[in-house]
């Protein structure tokens, strides 16, 4: 078949979104399909939105058997076989209206005018899909609230899983995600002063300004960490992350209200490790369950100190819940032959 | 671009990605779709892109149309190709816009905003001489060529002097892959052909094997249809005697020649082959034969007449292609000082 | 909320009468209401409507900003008539508002504009109306009468509706020109407007009142379009009308007018009374003592009939011509006459009703009660809002579809291409739906 994969991009930011598309590329050419990878630049300006999603609407991809969109606005893209695997919303106009903060710009009734008319775009195209799916239970409830469209779920699997690997377990905990205030790494740096057991940390990834960073190791500094937590502000191989989450105790990934499990979390998962998650997680508690392949604790530092600290004492807990995090992967159907027959139905 | 087709202009936007990013830049493609039919749709394809908005960008290299219509304070076109049923395709009454007023209007529409993207461009290169010209003529703006570079030339250093010409790239009636078949069977005995390379259509292919069969010269072609794996296409060159090239009225060099150059081999062309007689000077370089199965002939008949020449030829081909100094790491140098 | 009201307010308009009803009941409401009076500067030495607001004159550039700044949005009253509405020309494109469209013919408006402004003009009737109606529209070779050669041709409702955010306007049959090029929304709502005349200080009949006379009035502006002379050629084709009726005009008349019409009368033997311009207390008198009030009208270009609605208000009997707003009255509350063999079907009318006093009665009856529930200034006020609402929710798409407007201006886009692209540069145009 000839498939378009229509996504919306920024250039030079390379986030999960384009790991969803770029795999599923990898995959659709290893069934033998012809795939086009359509990325198309947008920019959030509220005035500037109607006029780029006119854009969108004149897209114009009749070569292709079928066309799936993924990050916002691609869903506008018009083509009588659609198939939506909607990522998110643009959520200062949804679910983050209420977020004075966030949203960036004023809520008065010329805003108010734009965000209904929006939704009202949405909806309209959303519902020209033949199939809509969703990479989380958050955003299908999102989708059926705001646009009243119901969806299916479908995970995003990670690539060639078969790189990850279980070695060992060591003494430290790994969260390998990009270094931001909502990733929260900080909680856990916060959490080992409250910890009872030599168990140590380490963070790695890249951040999109000095400020977080800097912050982390003001605050090791100042808690007198240095010795347990090993901070790496750098791009970190694929290699590399497989190898520490290979040899880590488990893995901890707790960002805040966020709207997918994250590929973290199911990274850790193929290596055979549990997960440190917490309650305002928001889509990891999709895959996390508490006691099961992980913990789930409360939004504190001591509730992240006292999992910690089990999973150091009870280093059998720890192998225990990290073959329940492989398992569940099957039993949550996360893969990609699963990602191709429904997608390719 | 048009989705699903995957052409030099497409090979050229990789490698031009891949060597600023050896230059230490960081680099990205937009391809934006295209849909020219019914011509009635070209003008909200045009605003499409107009109504792009780019963030986060310093630099923008434009290379067709409509693409480079998009917004930007910091844009350089290296014009690979204007929509040429509104320039000199429309002049040879071969165009998909309609003989009537809107069609006209059209035209007019692709020429202002055209000379809109010109006038708003910091410099612009174009791949070819041909381009530059049309360039001048329609839209009255000055251009520097830029001719592009081959990519992985480490692939294309001549190994032997084989017993077939080849004849490499896309197949299609533009191509005149069939003119060398019917040429062939003037040719010297001695004379054997290797075809090799993509057909457009399963018909275009379907033709060629028609043609072989029909002239009964299975014994002297070879006839690889398909898209061919680079190490394939580069040993298919590398090897031979010759290489025949010979659209019709093509743009640019065109990358079978410049391969050719590049591993020291003869070229074959016609007369009104366009841009490649810019590397091949008849006598010198390989043969300018006439746009006839006669002509062509001749031509690959002189491949095998003194083999000591046609290596000549090879050489200096090879030199004149260098003389250019077309590489890679000048064009990025060029493209952005 | 608050609005911007860009009106005429001169007494003499009946639209500035109108838009200070409305203004009172969106302060009435809650809303904050500023005016920009937008009459000719001449006219502003005039007296005005009692607004009870704020006013500004269109021409002072940073008043009118500073109002605007803060504003939720602008409301322009537009009808075929540039002395009056000269200010919202100046404003609609800088500042776009919502447009009450008073008038769906606006060639009169037009023609003044395009004295100032002739290659806008060719440029707009082009877009609109193609060459044809460039052609026509300044040309008086193919039909001296203006209205009449260009009011089918290029009428010029596109030309302010297509700037306008959204569009109220107060009948249905001129709509579809306002839908097609209005990338807003679109809304019939009944014209805001009051029946003053106070009946209380009529007391007495007046002397000259006999029990047999049928009096038959009309008001306002008398013009050719008001229908007099054949009202006057049907009272002279009956006996019982002729001898009978007493046919008053009240308002402003041109010399000439008054001597053709009253030479017209006098060799019919009619009985006309033209009173021409008069203070409030005649004008009272004259409503009070009419048994039948003629607002016949044709051509009828305008969305609705403030006279006829006056007229209804005050529960008189009232015959109009069967075309545009008075078509779309309900049965029973109006006379509805076929223009076609005009002076025969007015004779039909006045004998029936100046002779059934029952029915004369009941008509003027069913028409006050039709219309003081209708023609609530209170409801307009609330359609104004809510329009303003919706607008904010089309406001994005029209800005969109201005923003394409202004990229294939910017390519010299030719009016046929501009058309011929109309329905492709709206993908986001929802089905606008009347308040039916």
């Amino acid at each position: 078949m000839k498939i378009a994969l229509c996504s919306s991009f920024v250039p030079f930011l390379n986030s999960g979104a384009r790991h969803i598309v770029e795999w599923l590329e990898v995959m659709l050419i290893k069934e033998g399909h012809q795939v086009e990878r359509v990325y198309l630049p947008e920019v959030d300006a509220p005035h500037l939105l109607f006029q780029q999603m006119t854009a969108f609407r004149w897209v114009d991809l009749s070569a292709a058997d079928r066309v799936i969109c993924f990050r916002p606005q691609a869903h506008l893209i018009s083509h009588p076989h659609k198939i939506l695997w909607f990522i998110h919303h643009l959520r200062s106009f949804y679910d983050l209206w209420e977020d004075d903060l966030y949203r960036g710009f004023p809520d008065d009734a010329k805003h108010r005018g734009l965000r209904d008319a929006l939704h009202a775009a949405d909806t309209s195209a959303i519902r020209e899909a033949k199939h809509v799916f969703s990479n989380s239970r958050v955003v299908s409830e999102r989708l059926r609230q705001f646009n009243g469209v119901e969806s299916e779920v479908l995970y995003p699997p990670v690539l060639d899983p078969q790189r990850f690997y279980c070695r060992e377990y060591n003494d430290e905990i790994v969260c390998i995600c990009r270094l931001e205030h909502h990733k929260r790494q900080h909680l856990l740096i916060e959490a080992l002063q409250y910890t009872n057991t030599p168990v140590r940390l380490r963070l790695c990834g890249l951040s999109s300004g000095p400020n977080y960073p800097e912050y982390l190791l003001h605050l090791i500094e100042e808690l007198h960490l240095a010795d347990r937590v090993t901070l790496e502000v750098r791009w970190i191989s694929e290699q590399e992350k497989a190898d520490y989450l290979a040899d880590c105790l488990a893995a901890a990934y707790l960002p805040k209200d966020e709207d997918s499990y994250g590929y973290p979390s199911i990274e850790a998962s193929h290596a055979s490790k549990a997960i440190i998650t917490t309650l305002d997680s928001g889509g990891v508690l999709e895959l996390v369950r508490d006691g099961v392949n992980g913990f789930v604790t409360e939004t504190t530092p001591q509730g992240l100190a006292k999992a910690m600290d089990q999973l150091y004492v009870d280093k059998n807990m720890a192998k225990r819940m990290g073959h329940n995090a492989l398992n569940c992967l099957d039993e949550m159907n996360i893969s990609w032959s699963h990602v191709l027959t429904r997608l390719l139905a | 671009m048009a989705p699903f087709v995957w052409g030099g202009a497409e090979e050229l936007a990789v490698n031009l990605q891949k060597n600023l990013i050896i230059a230490g830049h960081e680099s990205e493609i937009l391809r934006i779709p295209f849909q020219w039919e019914p011509a009635e749709r070209i003008p909200t394809q045009m605003m499409m892109v107009r109504a792009f908005e780019l963030w986060n960008v310093d630099h923008v290299i434009a290379l067709k149309f409509p693409a480079f219509y998009i917004r930007h304070p910091n844009k350089t076109l290296w014009l690979l190709h204007q929509y040429r049923q509104a320039y000199d395709l429309y002049d040879a009454g071969q165009t998909n816009l309609p003989p009537n007023q809107i069609g006209e209007d059209i035209r007019t529409l692709i020429r202002n905003a055209d000379n809109e993207t010109f006038a708003e461009s910091r410099r612009i290169f174009t791949n070819s001489e041909v381009t530059r010209q049309r360039l001048a003529k329609y839209n009255g703006f000055d251009a520097t060529v830029l001719l592009p570079p081959i990519n992985d030339a480490e692939l294309f250093v001549g190994k032997s002097t084989g017993n077939y010409i080849f004849a490499g790239g896309r197949i299609n009636g533009m191509k005149r892959q069939k003119m060398l078949l019917e040429a062939l069977s003037h040719a010297d005995s001695r004379v054997k052909l290797v075809i090799a390379g993509p057909p457009d259509s399963a018909a275009d292919g379907e033709e060629l094997k028609a043609t072989v069969a029909r002239l009964g010269l299975e014994d002297r072609v070879k006839l690889d249809i398909r898209f061919l794996p680079r190490d394939a296409y580069a040993d298919y060159l590398t090897n031979a005697a010759a290489v025949a090239y010979l659209p019709f009225d093509e743009d640019s060099l065109g990358y079978v020649a410049m391969e050719a150059a590049t591993a020291g081999k003869a070229l074959i062309t016609t007369s009104d082959s366009g841009g490649i007689l810019g590397l091949v000077r008849h006598r010198e370089t390989g043969w300018v034969a006439e746009p006839t199965p006669g002509g062509l002939a001749e031509a690959m008949s002189a491949v095998y007449a003194d083999v000591a020449v046609t290596r000549a030829y090879g050489s200096s081909a090879r030199a004149l292609w260098h003389s250019f100094n077309i590489d890679w790491s000048n064009t990025v140098e060029t493209l952005l000082p | 909320m608050k609005l911007i009201l860009v009106t005429p307010t001169i007494k003499a308009s009946a639209i500035g009468r109108m838009a200070c009803l409305v203004t009172k009941s969106l302060v009435a409401i809650g809303h904050t209401v500023v005016v920009v009076r937008a009459e000719i500067k001449p006219l502003f030495n005039a007296p005005t409507h009692d607004f009870g607001v704020d006013m500004i004159r269109w021409d002072d550039e940073q008043g009118v900003l500073d109002a605007a700044a803060d504003a939720d949005a602008v409301v322009y009253q537009i009808g075929d008539n540039f002395p009056y509405h000269e200010g919202c020309l100046e404003w609609i494109e800088r500042l776009p508002g919502l447009v009450c469209l008073h008038d769906f013919f606006l060639g009169h408006l037009f023609f003044s504009w395009a004295e100032r402004n002739r290659e806008a003009a060719d440029a707009v009737l082009k877009r609109w109306y193609g060459e044809e109606g460039a052609r026509v529209f300044f040309d008086p070779s193919s039909d001296p009468d203006f209205i009449a050669r260009t009011c089918n041709v290029a009428p010029m409702t596109e030309w302010i509706c297509s700037q306008a955010i959204g569009v109220i306007t107060h009948s249905r049959w001129g709509t579809p020109r306002v839908i097609r090029s209005c990338a807003g929304p679109v809304e019939v709502v009944p014209l805001a407007y009051d029946a003053p005349v106070d009946f209380s200080a009529v007391t007495a009949p007046s002397p000259s009142r006999h029990a047999s006379v049928f009096r038959l009035l009309t008001i306002g502006h008398i013009n050719p379009n008001k229908r007099v002379a054949n009202v006057i050629r049907a009272i002279a084709s009956s006996p019982l009308l002729r001898a009978q009726c007493v046919y008053q005009l009240v308002g402003h008349i041109q010399p000439a007018a008054i001597i053709q019409l009253s030479t017209l009368a006098s060799s019919l033997r009619v009985n006309l009374v033209v009173t021409g311009e008069a203070d409030d207390a005649t004008l009272a008198r004259a409503v009070a003592e009419a048994d039948i009030v003629s607002c016949l009208r044709w051509p009828s270009l305008e969305a609705a009939s403030a006279s006829a609605i006056e007229s209804m208000l005050y529960g008189k009997a009232t015959i109009v011509t069967d075309t545009g707003f008075y078509h779309e009255l309900p049965e029973g509350c109006v006379e509805k006459i076929s223009h076609d063999d005009e002076i025969a079907n007015v004779r039909r009318a006045l004998e029936r009703l100046f002779t059934d006093s029952t029915a004369r009665t009941a008509l003027g009856g069913r028409a006050r009660q039709w219309a003081s529930t209708t023609y609530v200034p209170e409801n307009y006020a609330h359609r104004i809002a809510d329009m303003s609402k919706v607008c904010m929710k089309t406001r994005p798409v029209a800005d969109a579809e201005h923003f394409f407007n202004g990229v294939m201006r910017n390519w010299g886009a030719s009016s046929e291409l501009l058309r011929a692209s109309e329905l492709m540069m709206s993908p986001f145009r929802a089905e606008t739906d009347l308040n039916l």
